[in-house]
């Protein structure tokens, strides 16, 4: 089985890369001046000092700091947030429910768009539609999200004045409980309906924006995708029995052509992380990405070094997992044939 | 599927020189990548760039004493599109966006070639060096690849900046560094195509030289997805730059369009639509043209990867 | 054989042409032949013939750009019914005569079977699809009107959204639902019994990709011959298939065939197949036939040069050692074809006068038909001969 002892080899190397990942991480802590910055916070005592620089062994060699700084990382230590005065681990949950909602709106928004226009330019390749999808495909590999952002806040919030901007209204939200962490859940489970259209009103216009990149390159597989399927003689067989063309492109064709399109959501999924920073700050959306970015302005290095961390164990796990998905549902791929 | 069936046209034996065919070769595929109107539109949009890049100190007058700065006239603040002397407008400072629009040009060109000069370059050179080597030096480049490509570009460079401080020196070297490891991966992996087929064998048998091998086989047949590669690249770099710039990692008021669209933030709950517009548009093509182009090659050149059709 | 009497299907001078970077391709021209009840026909010819055109033409498969209907009828006849002109006819006719009326089996079953659905719902489509009414009969729904009716006939008929997929799901309807699965799956499982497939029910949950060649194969002839239709197409059913499956596939075939008084339309390259199965055969060559006639007849005496070509060219276990008997040359230009005979060009016998008037079909014995000037009058000229041309 070729295809499962790829896999394997792939979740081998995985902890490989996590690791170099770190040292990377690691090493860019060094590059950037005190490697104690990351564990300073302002009311620090002198004995505080000492006891880190002792704890994290900071005299020693660089190789051996490194142990000691990944020991601190697997303990919970990821330093001391000064933009947001407290310890990263503790700042980073909250941040972390607010790009996940973000993401998964915009997630969807990629995926149904993205596999309807594909879906649509595909079974008319060649005409009008086809032109038309394609034209928006590479728009969407070249659009500059902070600039898509802006216009779309232009449009839609200054001059028509239908969407907001933000995370939700303030008072609608006080009262509510927040287990999740995830606006439009919490309003939910609190029995909220209004709250919870206010989530999803605020939601739409930094979902469209981080989607839009996603949207355009699945929409682009799924097409290229479903020519092929068209192309086979299963679709032709299908025909043959007399079923509408309705059906043999959605139960034959798309369902087989999806399969390959799983593999771009790895690489949607690397839209997402990377749109985020900047969907994040135009829209003062309270996530990760915004985080990072005050961050970078600031000089915080322990954010900094959290959110490459993070960001990169997620993107190499995302991918892994679509691998193993993929592998899963392209049966002619698994036994081989 | 039904065969359309039709006859192929019989061939006859070529009596053209060695340099008559690479001529009529590159004619030929030039035609082809131009039949193509989408790459046709790149190609103008790119050429109408790089001449605004180029000429720019003919179309505006440099500023003192660093034209890589913003002019700030201070009595006209915030004039809209149109307004006397300000084609596109000024910013909340004053600058000229039709200023920063063109010199913007100039500075991703200067951004885009000298990356795009480095990375190849680098990666290059690294990728035949691990490739031919092969063994323990290979096996470490490769793991490096590896984990360089585990980190969402942006994301990498970013950091990278952000560690060594705000400055368009620092832009360019952070990109350099993170966009250099494809250009490995693509001639290591030529070389060892290359390698692998015997007839490098049977050449070093006779004696020829490794660096002739390199020169004769790996290199014509590596240089076309290198150069679909940084085409590609040409447009990408100058998006990444621009959001590292947008973020606020370069030095405030200088004529780049990531920091124009980043200081035109400020105007837009006004209605102050233009100081960020017009130099984002700007990204857009630039991202835009050379995609199209890059498409347009790769159609072309490599045709075994399906792209839309 | 089979006694024959009305046709069931009637092709009159039929033309196909593709439009390519080329130019027109004409992959047909001109091509007319009846296909009896109950009989089985050979249409033989190499590859790029039209062979396979005029047989998808039947069902109206050919993408229609790039191709052409540049003239003629494909008329079909069933029992009783009155004939129906398919390539004029609209889509809901002509849907609901695809594998329900006329059938086709592809040459590899591998690849015409959709390898993401299992057995069980290929199969179950062409139910759904042509007998729907008679499923909600199995179930007992048919008189009662209603909302349940409704959603289980649209179920049956492929028809529902998935908003509809899901009601279905629910208690009440769910009992419904199943009713009807099993009532499928039943006349699958007959379907699959009836060629001869061990373990019916066990089959029909796998996907064909876990099937052998010669199962699969099996599985689409379940599927053609599901709802009895009058019209089986086979077009080279046995060439993806291992010698030792190939007999027993064609065997099943037959006897199939002879139970439900279904006509096969075999297309093959492979004459030895043909000899073996068929009961007439045609023989196209460029897109025109060249000759056709009862399979016997056809064997004994083959009256088209190219015909005795193909025959002379089969090597057999009596043949002596030596070179094999090629015939010379290749497929002429299909693009703007010249007026005169297509084989000219290859014919050892051709006179310049086969070159520019071409020979229609012309009787030769009963039911034996030659497109040759060598058997028919010449308009003018002098006409070919088999004497004539030295050893």
């Amino acid at each position: 089985m070729q295809v499962r002892e790829y896999l394997i080899r792939r979740l081998m190397i995985l902890p490989l890369l996590v690791i170099g990942t770190s040292i990377i991480v690691f090493t860019l802590t060094r590059v950037g001046g005190s490697p104690i910055g990351i564990y300073l916070s302002h009311e620090m005592s002198q004995e505080e000092v000492a006891e880190i620089e002792a704890r994290y062994h900071l005299d020693d060699p660089l190789p051996v700091q490194y142990l000691y700084w990944a020991g601190g990382v697997l303990r919970g230590d990821l330093g001391w947030s000064g933009i947001s005065a407290g310890p990263v681990t503790q700042v980073m949950p909250d941040k972390i429910a607010a790009s996940l909602e973000l993401a998964v709106a915009a997630g969807i928004v990629a995926v149904t768009l993205g596999v309807g226009l594909g879906t649509f330019a595909g079974a008319r390749r060649n005409r009008l539609p086809d032109h038309i999808a394609r034209i928006f495909s590479i728009s969407g590999a070249s659009m500059p999200t902070f600039w898509f952002a802006i216009i779309l806040l232009i449009v839609f919030w200054v001059y028509l004045g239908w969407f907001p901007v933000g995370r939700s209204t303030t008072a609608l939200f006080t009262s509510i409980e927040h287990p999740t962490g995830l606006y439009t859940v919490d309003a939910l489970l609190a029995g909220n309906l209004r709250a919870f259209g206010d989530a999803l009103w605020h939601l739409v216009l930094p979902a469209v924006t981080l989607g839009y990149g996603a949207t355009a390159i699945i929409a682009r597989m799924m097409r290229s995708s479903l020519v092929e399927e068209l192309q086979e003689d299963y679709v032709d067989a299908a025909r043959a029995k007399g079923l509408a063309e309705r059906v043999v492109l959605k139960r034959h064709a798309r369902r087989n052509a999806l399969i390959p399109t799983v593999t771009v959501i790895g690489l949607s999924f690397g839209f997402l992380l990377q749109g985020s920073v900047v969907t994040e700050i135009i829209f003062q959306w309270p996530g990760m990405g915004r985080w990072m970015a005050d961050a970078v302005l600031r000089g915080d290095q322990a954010t900094i070094m959290a959110y490459v961390l993070f960001t990169s164990v997620l993107f190499l796990g995302v991918n892994l997992v679509v691998d193993i998905v993929y592998a899963y549902l392209d049966r002619r791929v698994v036994l081989g044939d | 599927m039904v065969d359309i069936p039709h006859k192929l046209p019989a061939v006859a034996p070529s009596t053209e020189s060695a340099l008559r065919v690479r001529l009529r070769r590159v004619r030929e595929l030039s035609a082809s990548v131009l039949a193509n109107p989408t790459t046709v539109l790149g190609f103008v949009l790119i050429v109408a760039m790089i001449s605004m890049a180029v000429f720019a100190p003919l179309i505006t007058e440099a500023n003192t004493p660093d034209p890589y700065q913003m002019p700030r006239d201070w009595g006209a603040l915030n004039e809209p599109p149109g307004t006397d002397g300000f084609l596109l407008g000024t910013t909340n400072t004053g600058g000229d966006v039709f200023y920063g629009v063109v010199w913007g040009a100039r500075t991703s060109l200067r951004l885009s070639l000298i990356v795009v000069g480095i990375t190849v370059l680098v990666g290059v050179l690294v990728g035949s060096v691990a490739g031919f080597r092969g063994g323990k030096f290979d096996e470490i480049l490769m793991r490096l690849v590896d984990v360089f490509l585990s980190i969402p570009e942006l994301i990498f460079a970013l950091a990278i900046a952000a560690v060594l401080g705000p400055s368009f020196g620092n832009i360019i070297l952070a990109l350099a560094v993170v966009f250099w490891v494809k250009y490995a991966r693509i001639m290591r992996a030529q070389v060892l195509h290359v390698k692998a087929n015997e007839y490098v064998d049977s050449a070093r048998i006779i004696g020829d030289s490794g660096w002739n091998i390199y020169r004769r086989d790996v290199f014509p047949n590596a240089i076309t997805p290198i150069i679909v590669q940084a085409t590609m690249d040409m447009g990408h770099i100058v998006l990444v730059g621009a959001t590292l710039s947008f973020i606020g990692l370069a030095e405030a008021g200088l004529a780049e369009w990531g920091v124009l669209v980043s200081e035109g933030q400020a105007g837009i709950s006004a209605g102050r639509w233009w100081a960020s517009t017009f130099p984002g548009l700007m990204v857009f093509l630039w991202a835009l043209a050379f995609n199209l182009v890059g498409d347009g090659l790769r159609d072309v050149l490599d045709p075994r990867t399906e792209t839309a059709r | 054989m089979t006694e024959s009497t009305m046709p069931i299907a009637s092709i009159r001078d039929l033309r196909i042409h593709f439009r390519s970077k080329a130019g027109v391709v004409h992959a047909v021209d001109g091509v007319s032949f009846d296909i009896r009840r109950g009989e089985t026909l050979g249409l033989v010819g190499e590859t790029g013939c039209g062979k396979s055109v005029t047989a998808r033409s039947l069902l109206r498969l050919n993408p229609m750009p790039p191709g052409i209907h540049a003239g003629g009828t494909v008329e079909f006849r069933g029992a009783g019914e009155l004939p129906v002109e398919l390539n004029g006819v609209d889509e809901s006719t002509l849907r609901a005569i695809r594998g329900n009326r006329i059938a086709m089996i592809f040459q590899d079953p591998g690849k015409a079977l959709n390898p993401g659905l299992t057995v069980r719902e290929q199969i179950a489509e062409v139910f759904y699809q042509h007998r729907a009414d008679e499923l909600l009969d199995d179930i007992g729904l048919t008189d009662r009107a209603g909302l349940v009716r409704t959603l289980i006939a649209r179920e049956a008929s492929l028809r529902s959204r998935w908003i509809e997929r899901g009601l279905l799901r629910v208690p009440p309807l769910r009992a419904h639902r199943a009713a009807l699965r099993r009532a499928v799956d039943d006349r699958v499982t007959d379907a699959l019994a009836e060629t001869q497939i061990p373990n019916p029910r066990a089959v029909m949950d796998r996907y064909p990709h876990e099937l052998s060649g010669g199962m699969r194969q099996r599985v689409m002839i379940a599927q053609a011959l599901a709802c009895n239709p009058d019209l089986l197409i086979a077009d080279e059913p046995t060439t993806a298939l291992d010698v030792t499956v190939q007999a027993r596939i064609l065997d099943l075939i037959n006897d199939l065939q002879r139970r439900h008084d279904t006509a096969v339309l075999y297309i093959s390259h492979d004459l030895s197949l043909v000899r073996r199965v068929c009961d007439r055969v045609v023989v196209m060559y460029a897109g025109k036939i060249v000759e056709t006639g009862p399979t016997e007849d056809l064997f004994a005496n083959p009256s088209h040069p190219y015909t005795r070509g193909l025959l002379a060219a089969i090597p057999s276990a009596s043949h002596q050692r030596g070179a094999l008997a090629a015939i010379e040359g290749t497929v002429p230009e299909l693009v703007d074809p010249d007026p005169g005979c297509r084989f000219a060009t290859r014919c050892g016998f051709a006179t310049p006068m086969c070159e520019t008037t071409d020979p229609g079909l012309a009787p030769v014995a009963a039911d034996h038909e030659v497109a040759c000037f060598i058997h028919h009058p010449v308009p003018g000229g002098v006409g070919p001969a088999y004497e004539k041309a030295a050893t």
